[in-house]
């Protein structure tokens, strides 16, 4: 099968999972270690996944030590001494005669290394507790053992790595990939086994485990979610060293410069031998993999094991960090050698005596681990996952960001982060090295002066690197006025740039990439203390040795360079530091095409002889463009370059420098960074800065130098916020990460200058590439016409005629608002015979294809219009951003249709669920669950028909959002339970989704929260999609929503809404392939969304595989919109986007617009579905074998697309389906809150006060939300009187333990909890105390998970102990009282209070605009650990808040009987002085308003 | 873009009309200006749309009327004339006789007042002339070709200026005496004053464009000698023969067709036509035939050269009154009542007359008699009239005109020797790039699309220079 056609490509496939491991710290090998850490995988369990066959596990595995004693048994061969033989785990071909070559390959290389071959062993398996396609592709599994004549200890293991690399290459050149002959270890210290089965299936599968001659002292596991199911034997965890939960986002990056270091790479420890270990990594593996790969490297060419890690994986350092110097130095001088491998990640990692783990700086996976007095230390994703006897514990801890421990079994011991880290950071002089080598230029970032300004050529230019006034007056003065990137509405239409008849710069053929669900995006703002732009440029040295000379390289506080910088890096004379700059002019020749490819050969060779003639840095430079010398587009000299470079290995040898007139957008600097550039100098953007100074668009009071400073900070801004959105921390990984998709450019250009970026449906190459440049230059250069000095308009972020096509003209909206209001069917046949013109505006991909000749069916025969509109959904637009009477209008239109509205992320008005007086109803079926959770309540949640996860939104992907302060009026405050005149944050990631298998949790608590509601997630399109999709069919969701990048009403930064996000053509197609190709799709059902205007689009897309449909710009036009385009600035002059009260009322448009709408579309549909033979809409979904290419159009750039891949069917096999046939209903008839449901009846219905008790584990998850929706259900947000249903629980409890609990509900809990304790807690109370029987404090012991009452809105927690990362995050009502919190607490609440009685993580408060915090400090440290932006901290004087305290501590004492509170109590007088009130700025402000308006209401009543 | 939220703040305003008493004495210019300062406030209004309607939909040119806006209200005068620059020839004419469709179309006029288009875009050409920022563009480069235009009108010209610009070598011919077509002859001087076409002109002069005045192509000289003398003919003839009204006794003395009226009347002011040649209407009872723009300039016109009583009817029916500031037909031009200026001057409107008969007695019209019709439809959805019975009235008039719109180019030897295909409304057929069937003879505006809007025109003649530049390449 070849897997590859179509859109579907293995290296999309992301993965996330459960891990942990179990030591005996004293390193006594025993057979229990191997019962508990499978014990520990099957209660992990729902952390993995299951395929299309509903039984093939993604993978799980176990990492043991040589179990020497059971091998002795077990081989019909002598085995020599336990330390001086190497066993080997192989995964062979099944097919006899490849087995046969392989056991050869794996005996001669053996002997030809000098090693003794010993023997094979069969591997004894169980198949039957496979799954089918698990069976399928079923190894051949057998265990080799090697020794070598007198080597043991490291020197045997570094025989046995470059035996295995031999064995590698030889099978690679025999023919045989990773899924053919693989080796999951081989090794003297530790053996791996694994493979594509859940974990309740490994001691059936592999019968070994059981043995109890199997010992081992440590235990590493790993359970597996996939995106979804090509099984992969060997991409199973864990790996020889690791076991990794998580993704490394810059995996290109790190790949190409592993590449490229290659070539400089040399270790005493191999000598001559090191060509046999290169390549380290297989592009082919997994990102998992391919770090084991490197550090494997790492640590066999002799650095220490936490060394390594600290390396790969470093903490931030950045000055707001409070670390040591020392430290921070090794960490800055590994940033010279080594860039981050940069992702969300958990990592286990071993090498067979030590035994450690790791978390990387932004701490989103979670760890926890207990230690004992019996002496095991247990880590692992979740707590619970053995039972250990309370009595038993020592420690109860977490995993914090950037921390790592380590169990030595050797020296019998646990070492701690610091220990850890003091004795690397220690152990070579690297400050004094960084100190002495590091080159820092005087002067450099300092104030910028003035560009010299040449106004009488300036427009010349900007014209030949096609700048137009819009570049000018909306993206570069906003940036330099404001120090951040402008913002537009409405989403994209204009033209794809390969549609463009335009001159597009090359830029614009590139897509951000952006994180979601399988790893979170970051939010650059509030958690700014993990980003970082430092990068250092020069030349880079071999990775296996640590010399001063390593970190002899210029230090760059970021990227962005100012003319003055520039000059100051060229002619500064630097010691053995040499810089050149390589033109990347292009002459003009009398050659029809062949100059630029001509260009860029001269270029690369002139960029290499530089490296070689030991230039440190090159700057490649586009100045001094004359009529004749055309600039090379900037990125594609980088592409060239960096290719080259790479190839030829050298590329880590020097940094590269732009100096160009083109770049001038983010977007610019981010691809130009993202393909490799160290700097950019934007010399034409601050040459126009003074131009806009003289002519006034920079006004008086901002000088010169402070526009130019202003422009650097917003670039900067933006290269943070693409990078965070992607989910990458730092730009020294991002650089070279190619994080971007391309649209319309061709393989053989692709392969040329930018090889690993996708690029899917082909189109123009070099020669068009050159064409256009040239067009551009000349019309810069073209006097002698027209009179041409002026700019063009551009039209790309407002129309304009006879420029940049858009898919929505004039005549469009004017035609579609003349047919909703009059009623004329006619009209809207004009409105959507000039969307679909392609002849004078094709924008779209979907205008490019035409339906296939077929029979067609009598009109009257078609499926009527009133089904075909049930299928159809306006789209998720808040309450918030629409303004009421808009939002109301289309929830009743919708209603009335039977099809469905969506609340969009800002809550609902509760007094909507009512009827109206006409009958109808407001209430909008679909409810959306966004980041910020604002008004996602359990009354919310039960009132919907679908709950929507937004995952991103096609204005922006990845990014977050904020309602300023001015726009939350009363009501907005009210439905998203803030207050009104403070700004809300929506924050970027969903902190409770960092990964899939979080993902499907939230899936499985909403489920619980509402059981009668269908599940949807909605995603934007991107390269990888399919992927995502296929994640989130296994997770279980209903539908799954594919949003265009293009799409989008809300506000966003312009270039996000240009750049990020691909189209849903692509989208939508790739999600199709992947769920048929994996059998998944017969479950889920697909909706679409974005730019969708007429019949002819819903057709196509139906076709490429969508069920429903989703409106969102076109439902707004319907009912007056006229897309101004200026949503965000609550100026809609139609009153569709405005809470001004003024302009609301000049809202016209009616239920019935809309109505009129929704069903001529679906008229026309049908009309089409007619003459596509198609009697009902269902036996249309799918059917891409309807579809054509237009060849027809003759367009200079469009004619090289080619659509074959989206077109791509598999052979159809009838079984598999191709829509959705079934959903599958979830079976919650045997969890806790059934019984609890059945038990508290009585409370339910009759308010009788119930007390039950119950045990818990960890796989008992979402406790208390099914239950709650009994009750909102019935009471509404009021719900129960008070500890109406108390129950006491007693264990460890699993995930989102009493989430979405409603008023009245009460849960005890003595044990501990996992991560999203009291999820979005709805009014009801939680306690949670350690065992009675534990001996630790409770105080300094981790109780519950990360990310407490996450969107609580209410109710009360009280938590005995200290609890994880983001406590409290975006709570907006609750009370909460809690021992100690992580990183990052209280960030983004908007309302509520939390009382802190201990320690705080860093970051506390960031983005806190609402609500109150009190924190005991006792050793004055709190400031340094607050993110003061948006806060005061202050000492508790005010007699309520003191009263408050006392209140809330007592019932504290009352409830969990902490003996940490009691003490405080006792000493109270003394204990007062110490607490801080965290007070949010707004918030006060907007609390003593409304005092003041409260106390002026009190004195006209008085009066 | 504008000021945020300037639409609320500022209300629309115009600069209005000179006094009646005053304007009357005389035939210069009737409206006023609003103050630069004024202008700052009414360009804030504008509120830059993402989809600008006037500029799009509303504006045959295209006018980059959020762009020139924008600029008005930064006091960026000089840049805002060169974006109104980039668009029309000569704004300084339009802004004084559009009918401004932009207006119409303004977002604001959705539920508002629309931005004060009209009176900005004047401001900006009169500030650039009167700053001396109107100069010569003379080509950077001769092309070495030559291009002959026939007809000044708003086409010719707007051709004109547009391939000299791009290196050609123009000349226009003109059959009057003076260049400017239907802007000088056919447009009262109280509405548009010649000085301005003048000033226009010798700008015109100074980048190189030859006026050939007093040339009747086709008899004076030969078509096919202007063929051969020149790379490229353009034919901007005009949409010059009027619609005859089925009217018996319409053949009568003292019944004249308006532009023939208007033209003497402008001619005589020039000195181009004695007064015993001019036809005037003082101390005569007029009647104006016609309810359309060129009817009201020959109320104004014959209100000032002392007309007795004037009236002016319309078979039509009256359109509907509006009188709030937004546009019910949004973004079209509305089919609503207007009230030109010429009709504040003394003039009894009358819709849905039916002129029945002229009765002229020796050498000049005396009387007509008239009707009221109602308007229907009829099966087939066609409108009829039917006079409403008893419903006749006689009265008594010394002179008619009559501005029933026009019907199709004038016949000429210039066409039948170009052997130019007609179609069916009597205009010059073209294709795609504006090429009739004669080869090298190109034709713009009225003469091809009808008689239409001046900025129609010289859209149509902006339109084709570029296609004869892409041919004469």
């Amino acid at each position: 099968m070849n897997i590859h056609t179509g859109l579907y490509d293995p290296s999309f496939e992301h993965d996330a999972c459960g891990v942990g491991f179990i030591a005996n710290v004293n390193g006594e090998k025993t057979h229990s270690i191997i019962e508990n850490s499978i014990s520990a995988l099957i209660n992990l369990e729902h952390r993995g996944a299951v395929g299309g066959d509903m039984k093939t596990g993604d993978g799980a595995g176990i990492l043991l030590q040589i179990p020497d004693e059971f091998f002795r048994a077990t081989v019909d061969f002598t085995l020599p001494t336990a330390g001086t033989y190497g066993a080997g785990m192989f995964f062979l071909p099944p097919e006899k005669k490849l087995l046969k070559k392989s056991i050869s390959l794996v005996e001669e290389a053996t002997s030809e290394e000098g090693g003794i071959f010993l023997g094979w062993r069969d591997v004894p398996i169980n198949t039957e507790a496979l799954g089918e396609t698990a069976l399928q592709s079923l190894p051949t599994i057998k265990q080799a053992f090697f020794s070598f004549e007198g080597a043991q200890g490291e020197i045997l293991e570094r025989r046995l790595y470059i035996l295995r690399k031999t064995m590698e290459a030889r099978a690679e050149n025999a023919g045989l990939d990773i899924n053919s002959f693989y080796i999951p270890s081989l090794s003297a210290r530790t053996i791996v086994y694994k493979g594509m089965f859940v974990s309740t299936q490994f001691t059936d599968f592999y019968p070994d485990v059981t043995d109890h001659r199997f010992k081992s002292a440590i235990a590493l596991v790993h359970q597996r979610y996939s995106t979804n199911t090509f099984p992969s034997w060997p991409l199973s965890q864990p790996f020889r060293y690791i076991a990794h939960n998580g993704e490394i986002n810059t995996l290109r990056r790190n790949m190409n410069n592993m590449r490229a270091r290659e070539s400089s790479i040399s270790s005493p420890y191999f000598g001559e031998e090191i060509h046999k270990i290169t390549p380290i990594v297989n592009p082919d593996a997994s990102d998992s993999a391919i770090f084991d790969s490197v550090y494997e490297l790492l640590v066999q060419g002799g650095r220490d094991l936490s060394h390594s890690m600290m390396m790969m994986v470093p903490e931030a350092f950045g000055s707001r960090y409070h670390i040591s110097e020392d430290k921070r130095a090794f960490y800055e001088y590994e940033a010279a050698i080594m860039e981050p491998w940069d992702g969300p990640a958990a990592i286990v990692f071993t090498d067979g005596t030590r035994i450690g783990a790791t978390l990387d700086r932004n701490g989103l996976r979670p760890g926890r681990y207990v230690i004992t007095k019996s002496g095991q230390v247990v880590l692992a994703s979740e707590v619970g996952v053995i039972d250990i006897p309370p009595e038993d514990v020592i420690e109860k801890g977490r995993l914090a960001p950037g921390r790592m421990f380590v169990v030595d079994t050797e020296k019998q011991r646990v070492i701690k982060d610091n220990a850890l880290k003091a004795s690397v950071s220690r152990g070579k002089p690297y400050r004094h090295w960084l100190e002495k080598n590091r080159i820092e230029l005087k002067g450099l970032f300092g104030l910028p002066s003035p560009a010299h300004l040449d106004k009488e050529t300036l427009s010349t230019r900007q014209r030949a690197f096609g700048y137009s006034i819009e570049d000018m007056v909306d993206i570069i003065t906003p940036m330099a006025l404001k120090g951040q990137e402008p913002i537009g509405s409405m989403g994209n239409d204009a033209a794809l740039a390969v549609l463009s008849d335009r001159p597009q710069l090359l830029y614009d053929y590139f897509k951000q990439m952006f994180a979601q669900v399988t790893n979170p995006p970051i939010d650059a703002y509030r958690e700014s203390l993990v980003m970082s732009l430092m990068s250092f440029v020069g030349r880079e040295r071999n990775l296996l040795e640590e010399t001063p000379e390593h970190c002899r390289q210029l230090k760059l506080a970021h990227p962005i360079l100012t003319n003055d910088d520039l000059n100051h890096v060229r002619n500064t004379y630097i010691p053995n530091f040499k810089v050149k700059t390589v033109s990347i002019l292009f002459p003009r020749s009398e050659e029809e095409k062949g100059d630029l490819q001509n260009a860029l050969e001269r270029v690369c060779s002139e960029v290499e002889a530089g490296i070689d003639e030991g230039c440190e840095l090159l700057i490649l430079s586009d100045r001094n463009i004359t009529a004749d010398q055309i600039p090379i587009p900037a990125l594609l000299a980088m592409g060239a370059v960096q290719q080259h470079l790479v190839a030829c290995g050298k590329r880590h040898l020097s940094g590269i420098i732009i100096e160009t007139g083109e770049a001038r957008e983010v977007h610019h600097f981010a691809t130009l960074v993202g393909y490799g550039a160290s700097g950019i100098n934007p010399y034409l953007v601050f040459e126009s800065l003074v131009d806009l100074k003289q002519r006034g668009y920079i006004p008086e009071d901002i000088t010169i130098e402070e526009a130019t400073e202003n422009y650097i900070n917003a670039v900067k801004k933006g290269l943070l916020k693409v990078m965070s959105k992607m989910g990458i921390s730092t730009l020294r990984s991002y650089r070279g990460s190619q994080m971007y998709e391309a649209l319309g450019l061709n393989s053989e250009f692709m392969s040329s200058y930018f090889p690993s970026t996708a690029s899917r449906i082909e189109g123009i190459g070099i020669d068009t590439i050159e064409k256009e440049t040239i067009e551009r230059h000349t019309s810069g250069f073209r006097f002698d016409e027209k009179r041409l000095d002026h700019l063009d308009s551009g039209g790309i972020y407002r129309y304009r005629k006879n420029t940049t096509k858009h898919r929505f003209t004039p005549l469009a909206i004017i035609k579609l608002q003349e047919a909703v209001r009059t009623g004329s069917y006619s009209a809207f046949k004009e409105y959507s015979a000039e969307i679909n013109d392609i002849e004078h505006n094709l924008c779209s991909l979907r205008g490019l294809f035409t339906f296939k000749d077929a029979d067609p069916v009598p009109l009257e025969e078609v499926e009527p219009e009133e089904e075909i509109v049930k299928r159809f959904a306006s789209a998720a637009m808040s309450f918030g951003s629409l303004s009421e009477e808009a939002h109301t209008t289309i929830a009743i239109a919708m209603n009335r249709l039977g099809a469905m509205s969506n609340s969009g992320e800002g809550g609902e008005d509760n007094q909507r669920y009512e009827a109206l007086e006409s009958g109808d109803t407001a209430v909008s079926k679909v409810k959306q669950i966004a980041s910020g959770r604002f008004g996602v309540t359990g009354e919310y949640l039960v009132h919907a028909e679908e709950l929507q996860i937004k995952m991103a939104q096609g204005a922006k992907p990845g990014e977050g959002g904020q309602l300023p302060g001015y726009k939350v009026n009363d009501i907005i405050a009210r439905v998203r339970h803030s207050t009104p005149g403070v700004m809300l944050i929506s924050p970027p990631p969903h902190h409770d989704i960092y990964s899939i298998e979080d993902l499907a949790q939230l899936i499985y608590d909403l489920k619980h929260a509402n059981p009668k509601a269908r599940v949807s997630v909605k995603l934007v399109s991107e390269v990888g999609v399919g992927t995502i999709a296929a994640g989130v069919a296994k997770g279980k969701a209903d539908m799954v929503l594919i949003s265009s990048g293009e799409g989008g009403t809300g506000a966003s930064p312009l270039s996000s809404l240009r750049h990020a996000g691909s189209y849903w053509e692509l989208g939508l197609s790739e999600t199709q392939q992947t769920l048929v190709n994996n059998n998944l799709r017969g479950n889920i059902k697909v909706q679409v969304d974005g730019q969708l205007r007429t019949g002819r689009d819903l057709v196509i897309a139906a076709l490429l595989g969508a069920e429903e449909f989703g409106f969102g710009t076109v439902t707004l036009v319907s009912i007056g919109c006229v897309l101004m385009r200026q949503c965000h600035l609550n100026s809609c002059p139609v009153g569709v986007a405005t809470q001004d009260p003024e302009l609301r009322k000049r809202f016209k448009g009616t239920p019935e617009h809309l109505m009129n709408f929704m069903l001529y579309l679906a008229r026309e549909v049908r009309e089409i579905m007619a003459s596509l033979g198609f009697r009902k809409f269902d036996e249309m979904v799918g059917r891409v074998d309807m579809l054509n290419m237009n060849k027809a159009i003759n367009h200079y750039k469009a004619k090289g697309l080619d659509f074959s891949k989206l077109l791509y069917q598999r052979d159809r096999q009838e079984s598999v389906p191709i829509r959705c046939i079934e959903q599958i209903k979830p079976d919650f008839s045997t969890t806790l809150d059934s019984r609890f449901i059945k038990e508290a009846r009585s409370a339910i219905e009759n308010h009788k006060p119930v007390h039950l008790k119950a045990e818990v584990r960890n796989y008992n998850r979402t406790i208390g939300a099914m239950l709650s929706s009994e009750v909102s259900r019935r009471y509404g947000e009021a719900g129960l009187p008070e500890d109406c249903i108390k129950v006491d629980m007693k264990g460890s409890a699993g995930q989102s333990f009493g989430a979405f609990l409603a008023h009245g509900i009460t849960f005890t809990l003595e044990g501990e909890a996992n991560d999203y304790f009291g999820k979005g807690l709805s009014g009801g109370k939680l306690i949670v105390y350690p065992p009675a029987e534990s001996k630790f404090l409770a105080h300094k012991n981790i109780i519950t998970g990360n990310v407490n009452l996450f969107g609580a809105t209410g109710g009360e927690a009280f938590i005995n102990g200290t609890a994880g990362e983001r406590f409290a995050v975006r709570n907006s009502g609750a009370v909460a009282v809690v021992e100690g919190v992580g990183d990052h607490g209280c960030e983004y609440m908007t309302g509520g209070a939390v009382i802190v009685l201990g320690q705080t993580g860093i970051n506390f408060a960031a983005g806190m605009s609402g609500g109150v915090a009190f924190v005991l400090d006792e050793n004055q440290l709190f400031d340094t650990r607050c993110n003061l932006e948006m806060v005061d901290v202050e000492q508790i004087t005010e007699e309520k808040d003191e009263e408050f305290l006392k209140k809330y501590i007592n019932r504290h004492i009352e409830y969990t009987g902490s003996r940490h509170a009691r003490h405080l109590m006792e000493m109270w007088e003394e204990i007062v002085p110490l607490f801080v009130k965290v007070m949010p700025l707004d918030y006060r402000i907007a609390l003593m308003k409304a005092e003041g308006e409260a106390k002026q209401v009190q004195g006209v009543n008085n009066g | 873009m504008g000021e945020l939220r300037g639409f609320l703040k500022y209300n629309k305003k115009v600069s209005g009309y000179r006094e009646v008493k005053e304007r009357l004495k005389d035939y210069r210019e009737v409206i006023k200006r609003l103050p630069q300062e004024e202008l700052t406030q009414q360009a804030a209004r504008c509120m830059d749309c993402g989809t600008p309607f006037c500029h799009s939909f509303g504006c045959p040119l295209a006018n980059l009327i959020p762009e020139w806006n924008d600029a008005v209200y930064r006091g960026l005068w000089d840049e805002a004339y060169d974006r109104l620059e980039l668009t029309s020839n000569f704004p300084e004419i339009t802004g004084r006789i559009c009918p401004a469709p932009c207006e119409s179309a303004c977002t604001l006029s959705i539920n508002d007042a629309p931005v004060s288009i009209k009176e900005i875009e004047i401001a900006i050409i009169e500030t650039a002339f009167s700053k001396g920022w109107v100069v010569p563009q003379a080509p950077r480069r001769e092309s070495g070709k030559k291009v002959a235009v026939v007809g000044s009108g708003p086409a010719g010209l707007a051709a004109a200026q547009q391939l000299r610009r791009m290196g050609h070598q123009v000349t226009v011919y003109e059959k009057d005496n003076a260049p400017g077509g239907i802007l000088r002859y056919g447009i009262p001087e109280f509405k548009l004053e010649k000085t301005i076409i003048d000033r226009r002109l010798e700008i015109y002069r100074q980048e190189g464009i030859e006026f050939e005045m007093n040339v009747v192509v086709g008899e004076d000289i030969s078509a096919r000698y202007l063929r051969r003398k020149h790379d490229a003919v353009v034919l901007a003839l005009g949409c010059r023969v009027p619609r005859p009204i089925p009217v018996p006794g319409s053949e009568s003395e003292g019944v004249y067709f308006a532009l023939d009226y208007l033209s003497g009347a402008t001619k005589n002011l020039y000195g181009e036509l004695s007064d015993r040649e001019m036809v005037t209407a003082k101390d005569k009872t007029v009647l104006v035939l016609g309810g359309g723009d060129t009817g009201a300039d020959c109320v104004g016109t014959a209100n000032r050269q002392g007309a007795k009583k004037v009236y002016q009817f319309e078979i039509l029916p009256k359109p509907t009154e509006w009188d709030k500031s937004w546009n019910p037909e949004w973004p079209y031009y509305p089919k609503i009542y207007r009230t030109a200026s010429s009709h504040y001057e003394g003039c009894e409107r009358r819709w849905q007359i039916k002129t029945k008969k002229l009765y002229g007695r020796g050498v000049s019209i005396e009387k007509g008699i008239f009707c009221e019709i109602n308007w229907s439809k009829d099966s087939a959805g066609r409108w009829q009239q039917q006079e409403i019975p008893d419903s006749e009235f006689t009265l008594d008039i010394d002179m008619v005109l009559v501005a029933a719109g026009f019907v199709q180019v004038e016949p000429s030897k210039l066409l039948k020797d170009f052997n130019l295909q007609l179609n069916e409304r009597g205009t010059i057929n073209i294709d795609e790039h504006f090429h009739t069937s004669a080869e090298g003879v190109f034709a713009a505006g009225d003469a091809v699309s009808g008689a239409s809007l001046v900025v129609k025109a010289m859209n149509q003649g902006r339109s084709l220079a570029d296609n004869v530049n892409e041919y004469l390449w």
